[in-house]
């Protein structure tokens, strides 16, 4: 199982596009920065085909005014919670 | 391509850049050089915009530079030639075969996972 | 674990060096091992000694430099990236004839070989780009 991290916004370039089809079955992915915009309700529909496999970092949700505007179906981790996601994932890659 | 058909590597380099806007590419292309001259098993594979590194009959940049084409030449000497391009990307672009520098191997998107799978460390640029 | 972290984006442009930043802390933290920050592309600009930030804002090379203090982090810079930005420590500004350098210990200049040899045998490399 790898873990992709995309700091990009869905709206900026296609970073969403190439981590989504670069994952395998298994695999998970972490928003963070920019790219916790994707957790917003209007636009989480994008990572429709890894539900259950999406996750936006808690910090960066808070910073942004979005931590109670995040989709349900986004599961939030704070920094530790992103530690431990790449203990568990074999190897990390970063789309950006 | 088939899986069976894909060897294994030690790193993967993603190239997502194209040549002159941004050193990118160049950076990218760099990474991969060394890691071959370290004895390492290197792949490349060019994604979403990176296809235009891929193009012929570039030019030196405004101001002369060399650009990454005479990089790419040399690839072969650094025995890196497990090279694959995005399909869907050439696709975009309007890009064949015939229209690239090297013979990188197309893939579809559901393959890159795989691809990904096979090799150690991945730099994606 | 052994970790190694993969820096690109330039400190106080992006979000890039405070994310990594943090995230070092949180993985020392957890009793990991975070053997060396890399610094690659504009990341290299995170070694630049005479960042003067304003008071209310974090030092990010002061943060680096306690990083290597407090847990030896070895803090790479990529030697080919950092010239041609500006960046040379004392050594490399007398070989090309500068007044002054830009890069001090703890950061060291060193080629790129060092990124793949630390990727590859460290359990985990986390890149954070631009």
């Amino acid at each position: 199982m790898k873990l992709h991290i995309v700091n990009r916004a869905p709206d900026a370039g296609r970073a969403v596009e190439q981590a989504l089809s670069a994952m395998a079955a298994e695999d998970r992915l972490l928003l963070i920065e920019d790219g916790v915009q994707g957790a917003l309700p209007s636009l989480v529909d994008e990572f429709a085909s890894i539900e259950g496999r999406l996750y936006a970092l808690h910090e960066d949700l808070e910073a942004r005014g979005l931590m109670n505007r995040h989709d349900e179906r986004v599961e939030v981790v704070d920094v530790e919670g992103f530690v431990t996601l790449t203990e568990q994932a074999e190897r990390t890659l970063s789309w950006y | 391509m088939s899986n069976a058909e894909m060897p294994d590597g030690d790193l993967l380099v993603i190239l997502r850049h194209g040549p002159h806007g941004t050193s990118w590419l160049r950076e990218g292309l760099d990474a991969a050089l060394v890691g071959a001259a370290f004895g390492r098993r290197v792949a490349l594979l060019f994604m979403g915009e990176g296809v235009l590194a891929l193009l012929d009959g570039q030019g030196a940049g405004a101001l002369g530079q060399k650009g990454t084409s005479p990089t790419l030449e040399m690839l072969e000497m650094y025995d890196i030639e497990t090279l694959y391009v995005e399909g869907p990307a050439m696709a975009r672009y309007g890009i064949a075969q015939q229209d690239l520098l090297l013979a990188p191997v197309a893939l579809e998107d559901t393959v890159i996972a795989e691809l990904v799978e096979r090799h150690a460390l991945i730099l994606t640029f | 674990m052994r970790y190694a972290i993969l820096l690109m984006g330039a400190p106080y442009s992006d979000q890039a060096s405070h994310s990594a930043l943090r995230f070092a802390r949180a993985l020392l933290a957890r009793g990991h091992r975070l053997e060396t920050v890399f610094f690659y592309h504009d990341g290299v600009y995170n070694a630049a000694r005479l960042a003067a930030p304003p008071q209310d804002e974090p030092h990010l090379v002061d943060g680096w430099a306690a990083l290597h203090a407090e847990h030896g982090v070895t803090l790479q810079v990529c030697i080919a990236a950092a010239l041609r930005r500006g960046l040379l420590d004392e050594r490399e500004a007398s070989r090309h004839g500068k007044s002054g350098h830009s890069v001090e210990a703890p950061f060291e200049l060193t080629g790129l070989g060092q990124l793949v040899d630390v990727g590859l045998s460290c359990d985990r490399l986390v890149t954070f780009g631009p």
